[in-house]
């Protein structure tokens, strides 16, 4: 500690400045800081680990993570406001000697010349504290020049914010994404200077980008999106023949009906039924090392039904946190609450049966905290969060109303009008739900989160950065917690929920870190939008079908996926959509995809589920071999979503593709991209089946229809000489295999 | 054999697609990045902007003494009181209670039936070996011949003392499921040297498959490309290696080019990158079809060699054959090679006990692990690899009301060894109390571990990180974690 030896240090911060006033462009050397965007990361990720909300192992007891510590707290003089030379962390941050400099070196974070040169024009200009973004209301009134038209539609004001954030300011007619294709290389426009600005202004704003949106993408590549992203299955034959047709007459009218189809079809329950049950951390076996089967189809069909009827977001919420505790709760709301019995369970023998369940109750308040709330709550189980203003006995009063249950099968009626004929059908089956317990269990917190080391007992609530809940009775329960979930005063669920759909459409996030909204995630790029998003998803009822037509409905939603050498040296990662995003399908719709082009799918929903065929062996890599006898007839060709998913050994074709085990929530997938996805596609029995199919249809109707089945597109004839000379089986080979087939465009 | 011609052929069949690429695509794609894209080895790396091959050799943080590991991982928990620490005290005290002082606020599995306090005697006779005069039972008189090359520890401890989410603690540094295993954090910080072969391999053997299965080896957090592919002896060494059944290699090689020519043409209509790595996946799962095959293949290794390993019939899953395979991978550039061998829960049941059960799983790992260690040597490859030994636990001074002799789980002190690149052979670290409850002194948790052995490998432990849940997660987790100085030559 010392202030001594200032020279050598003023002498660098010298030379520091010079060096950033360089790089920072002309807008971005105005005093204005924002703390959000600017400063919080920094101080997050270099000081609040030991200089944050976490009192027991905060150092120097010195906070930095509110500005009344760091104006009082430690030494009290950490920061002193419009003079960093007097400033302790400006000393610090800027020490030669490594015992003294701020982090210290072995927290393997050191600060940037430019980090440090912004912390102290911050603390120059006044050190202002802001409120963390997402603990706030949702912002619905603009200010200033950037607003949207009143009348605009949601799909137009989602524009508009995008047409913003790309920097042309309204929506202007442009043929390419480039404003101006020569500039791109000037001094201006290099790829420092255009995040460089985005990151000195609060809001959205792109004055230096020079974007404009892509042209909007041929008919057919709209088509093979829209099925895709809406029913998670490609376009038939017979559909983009139709659409072509009607599209050159009416292209508004015929992708608005389209929208509308696919929507109101029931496999758009399925295709956004996977995306919950991700979430939901569904599968249909226990974990752990005997991993017997469990049977809870019946929530998984209840997911689907629920999306299909667009049930809003709020009573989806309610049902699944507290189906149980509603008034005369129907078989219906029971089996929704089956979205917290998707945790593993050990049965090992020697165990503690306590300690599994206490893992268990953990794994529900993380869980309903990422997914809900997107914040990392369960790093709070055993000390207060290092980041985010949750206690740890915040952690255990969220514990309290998941600490209250017993664990049964329920008996239900199961009845598939689609299935029901067949006589292997069962009519009752059981399902996993919660039942709240009559008799009370005390909660404690939990010491370092060892179940074997209570300190104070606690009763239920929920975190005091949030608004209140309120509850009905003296002691507040589940019923609360869910309704608390989805009280539009909350202001992280909407946004959570908006943006966690947005990532589906765009490959990412207008809110990149979508499960951590906290003070170490990324703030949104575009944070008018998605405020204003989040109320009109609010105000129109909390529908998720809406807010698919909002986003499908928009011009950059339609754009062009091609990307050109000099957009993507401007925005490598797409931030600022002046072009859709091309991906490779989830793993599921890899293998739909196929049974559809393959004209092989049984498009039946729900029920039980199916065993398609796996490689030999695939099975006997868990501690217990688990049989497989695979499906025949019309089950085997079933759409993935039904495949039985034990989660210590899950089917390859899935795993290799990156779908989730179900052992803990997953809220956005990981794409890869592998060698054993190519063994796969080439090799395995099952597609190789597929391919065999697709050999058929070759034969009874040609290649040009083959390649349309697989990529929704007519094949040039560069394309269609490519595959001249093979036959029919290799043909339909190299069509299942090509890297669009399984890609949405 | 004549896996040098076959090498040959695939080589002269790249060159041929290459050729045929050059010629037949003239889409207007620069010839460089099109040679960047095909071309072998490091300069796949060189793929247009941004897209990088994710198994790419990467530099490490410092200069290692290690550039591969095998790890061979006893799974069940191997009784390190009946096979390396030598107890007399415990003999002499045999039957007696275990004083409560020692198990005071600790705890157990089968706390409620067949734990108990009684102290079980070591059941086997030790003698100090080589000239480092370690001790070694009578169960492992192959080991016993090469303790000068390894490094003992034996003040292991872990936190974890059920099966699965042990085994998990062991290889991801935490009992939860979803977190990167060691072998996916060491690829991901140091990619693969290999051009044809996955870079993190897992062999099993025993009579059954590790509690847990896949979650250990899963990747985690981490993209799948570094998730532990299994290599399996019977049938396709990889699952969907083979060709479907009548499709010959002329139209597998078809499949790939003509595969790889309309990627290729897609490639430049949208500009995805993702296209240029997807085209060199194809070529590498074509090359693996070739390799894997190659790699199980031990028909080329000498009589010697397989004397030496104890493999009596090269074609059946055994440990020792595993042992091979872990050698010829290493010579491939595997990064990371985990064996697996059950059955080491020897609780006294009826087909798991000290008596019996333990002196036959001795014989299944003994000569071969020895063996690999010699072998490694004597091909210069020890300087850098490293090999370590061990379970996910050890097991207790007391022993167990069952049907015969056996020891619970035991979390305290455990017995593992590593050998190779920058270990001091000969070396013994820890030391037990006199029952061989607990460590006195210096102790190895599995953190400790997991941070020597990535500083063996260049990798700082602090560093190696990634963004996850609002965690900056790394293997050795936020607890504290040390690299074992002492154990570094």
């Amino acid at each position: 500690m010392g202030s001594r030896r200032l020279g050598p240090y003023l002498l660098a911060t010298a030379i520091a400045w010079a060096a950033v006033w360089f790089l920072v462009p002309s807008q971005g050397r105005s005093d204005e800081i924002d703390f959000d965007r600017q400063i919080r990361p920094i101080l997050a990720n270099h000081c609040y680990a030991c200089h944050g909300f976490d009192a027991h192992s905060r150092q120097a007891d010195l906070r930095l993570d509110t500005r009344d510590g760091a104006l009082t707290s430690g030494s009290g003089d950490a920061i002193v406001p419009g003079d960093p030379n007097a400033s302790q962390l400006v000393q610090r941050i800027l020490h030669d000697d490594p015992g003294a400099i701020m982090p210290p070196p072995e927290f393997g974070k050191p600060l940037t010349p430019e980090q440090k040169q912004l912390l102290q024009r911050w603390i120059e200009t006044g050190a202002v504290y802001a409120e963390h973004w997402a603990f706030q209301p949702l912002n619905t009134k603009t200010t200033g020049r950037s607003e949207p038209a009143t009348a605009a539609t949601p799909s137009e004001m989602i524009d508009h914010w995008i047409a913003v954030g790309h920097g042309s300011g309204s929506l202007r007619e442009g043929s390419g994404s480039l404003r101006d294709p020569t500039k791109v290389r000037g001094a201006n426009h290099d790829s420092t200077n255009v995040r460089g600005a985005n990151r000195d202004t609060g809001l959205t704003s792109g004055a230096n980008h020079d974007l404009t949106f892509s042209p909007p993408a041929p008919p057919e590549t709209l088509l093979r999106r829209l099925s895709l992203d809406l029913i998670g299955l490609p376009p038939t034959l017979a559909e983009q023949d139709a659409f072509l047709l009607q599209y050159k007459v009416d292209p508004q009218a015929t992708y608005a009906a389209t929208v509308e189809r696919l929507l109101a079809s029931p496999h758009y329950g399925e295709r956004w039924g996977r995306w919950w049950l991700d979430q939901a951390r569904y599968a249909d076996s226990n974990g752990y090392s005997v991993d017997s089967p469990r049977q809870i189809w019946p929530y998984r069909d209840w997911v689907v039904a629920a999306l299909n009827n667009d049930q809003p977001f709020t009573e989806f919420t309610i049902e699944q946190i507290a189906g149980d505790l509603l008034p005369n709760a129907t078989e219906s709301q029971k089996i929704a609450t089956g979205f917290h019995r998707n945790t593993p369970h050990n049965e090992e023998g020697g165990i503690d049966v306590e300690q599994f369940r206490i893992e268990n109750v953990v794994d529900r308040v993380a869980t309903t905290g990422t997914v809900w709330l997107g914040l990392t709550i369960g790093c709070a189980q055993c000390h207060d969060h290092k980041f985010d203003p949750i206690s740890q006995t915040e952690f255990y009063q969220l514990f309290a109303f998941f600490n209250q249950q017993d664990e049964p099968k329920l008996k239900v009626n199961y009845s598939n009008p689609s299935t029901a004929a067949t006589t292997e059908t069962p009519t009752e089956t059981t399902t996993l739900v919660l039942q709240e317990r009559t008799q009370r269990r005390p909660t404690h917190v939990l010491i370092k989160g060892d179940f074997t080391r209570k300190d104070a007992e606690v009763s239920p609530g929920t975190p005091a950065v949030l608004p209140p809940l309120t509850a009905r009775g003296a002691i507040p329960d589940r019923l609360d917690l869910a309704r608390w979930l989805v009280s539009p005063d909350n202001p992280l669920t909407a946004r959570v929920m908006v943006n966690r759909v947005w990532q589906v459409y765009f490959g990412r996030g207008l809110v990149e870190s979508d499960n951590d909204f906290g003070l170490q995630g990324t703030s949104p790029s575009h944070p008018e939008l998605l405020d204003a998003l989040a109320a009109q998803w609010i105000e129109q009822g909390w529908s998720l079908k809406q807010l698919h037509r909002w986003i499908v409905m928009s011009r950059t939603y339609q754009q062009s996926s091609s990307v050109s050498e000099q957009l993507r040296e401007i925005d490598p990662d797409n931030r600022w959509l002046a072009r859709q995003q091309r991906v490779r399908l989830e793993a599921e719709l890899v293998r739909d995809a196929a049974l559809v082009a393959s004209g092989s799918l049984t498009a039946t929903l729900g029920g039980p589920p199916v065993y398609p065929p796996l490689p030999d062996g695939a099975m006997s890599l868990g501690q217990v071999n688990r049989p497989w006898k695979p499906s025949t007839g019309p089950d085997r060709f079933r759409r993935s979503l039904y495949t039985f998913t034990y989660r210590a050994v899950p089917p390859p074709f899935l795993n290799v593709f990156d779908a989730p085990d179900g052992v803990q929530t997953c809220t956005r997938r990981l794409r890869s991209n592998t060698p054993l996805q190519a063994l796969t596609l080439m090799n395995d029995a099952g597609f190789f089946e597929l391919a065999q199919n697709l050999a058929t249809q070759i034969e009874a109707e040609g290649m040009v229809a083959a390649f349309r089945r697989c990529t929704s597109r007519h094949p040039s004839d560069e394309e269609l000489a490519v595959l001249a000379g093979l036959t029919s089986l290799d043909a339909a080979r190299v069509l299942l295999n090509l890297d669009e087939t399984i890609s949405r465009e | 054999m004549d896996s040098q011609p076959t090498k040959l052929a695939t080589s002269i069949v790249h060159q041929t697609t290459r050729r045929h690429f050059f010629s037949q695509c003239g889409v207007g794609l620069g010839a460089i990045s099109l040679a960047n894209l095909l071309s072998d080895g490091s300069s796949l790396a060189a793929a247009p902007d941004g897209t990088t091959d994710p198994l790419q050799p990467k530099p490490p943080h410092f200069a290692p003494r290690a550039k591969r590991v095998i790890f061979l991982f006893m799974a069940g928990g191997p009784s390190q009181l009946e096979m390396f620490d030598y107890k007399p005290k415990l003999q002499e005290y045999n039957g007696q209670p275990i004083p409560a002082s020692m198990i005071e606020g600790k705890r157990f599995a089968f706390m409620d039936s067949s734990h108990r306090i009684d102290l079980l005697g070591g059941r086997q006779a030790f003698a100090q070996h080589g000239q480092c005069g370690a001790w070694v039972s009578d169960l492992l008189p192959y080991t016993a011949k090469v303790v000068d090359q390894l490094t003992i520890l034996k003040t292991c401890q872990t936190d974890l003392f059920n099966h699965a989410p042990a085994k998990l603690f062991m290889n991801t540094g935490t009992g939860q499921f979803g977190r990167p295993c060691l072998g996916s954090w060491v690829t991901y910080g140091l990619g693969s040297e290999s051009n044809d072969l996955p870079g993190f391999v897992v062999l099993q053997s025993g009579p059954r498959g590790p509690r847990g299965g896949a979650v250990n080896w899963s990747s985690g957090a981490l993209p799948t490309t570094y998730q532990g592919v299994p290599l399996r002896n019977q049938g396709d060494p990889i699952l969907n290696l083979s060709n479907p059944s009548g499709i010959t290699a002329q139209q597998q090689r078809e499949l790939v080019d003509r595969v790889s020519q309309l990627n290729l043409k897609r490639l430049v209509e949208t500009g995805d990158q993702e296209i240029a790595t997807r085209i060199n996946a194809y070529e590498m799962a074509y090359r693996m079809q070739t390799s894997a095959p190659e790699l199980m293949d031990t028909t080329a290794e000498s009589a010697e060699t397989l004397a030496m390993y104890g493999i009596k019939d090269p074609k059946e899953t055994t440990y020792a054959r595993n042992c091979l395979l872990a050698r010829r991978l290493v010579e491939r550039g595997v990064r990371f090679i985990q064996l697996y061998h059950t059955n080491w829960d020897h609780h006294g049941g009826p087909t798991e006990n000290l008596e019996k059960h333990l002196p036959e799983i001795c014989r299944d790992i003994d000569q071969a692990s020895a063996a690999l260690v010699l072998d490694l040597q004597q091909r210069g490859l020890l300087d850098d690899t490293l090999v370590i030994w061990g379970g996910e636990f050890g097991r207790t001074p007391m022993g167990e009301v069952r049907e015969s002799t056996g020891r619970n789980h035991h979390i305290e002190a455990f017995t593992m060894w590593m050998t190779g690149a920058g270990l001091k052979p000969g070396l013994t670290f820890g030391e037990t109390d006199e029952l061989g409850f607990g460590p006195v002194g210096e102790k190895a948790h599995v953190r400790d571990i997991h941070a020597t052995i990535l500083h063996l490998l260049g990798l700082d432990h602090q560093k190696l990180s990634i963004r996850f849940q609002g965690l900056d997660l790394r293997l050795t987790g936020v607890e504290p974690a040390r690299v074992l100085q002492e154990l570094l030559v």
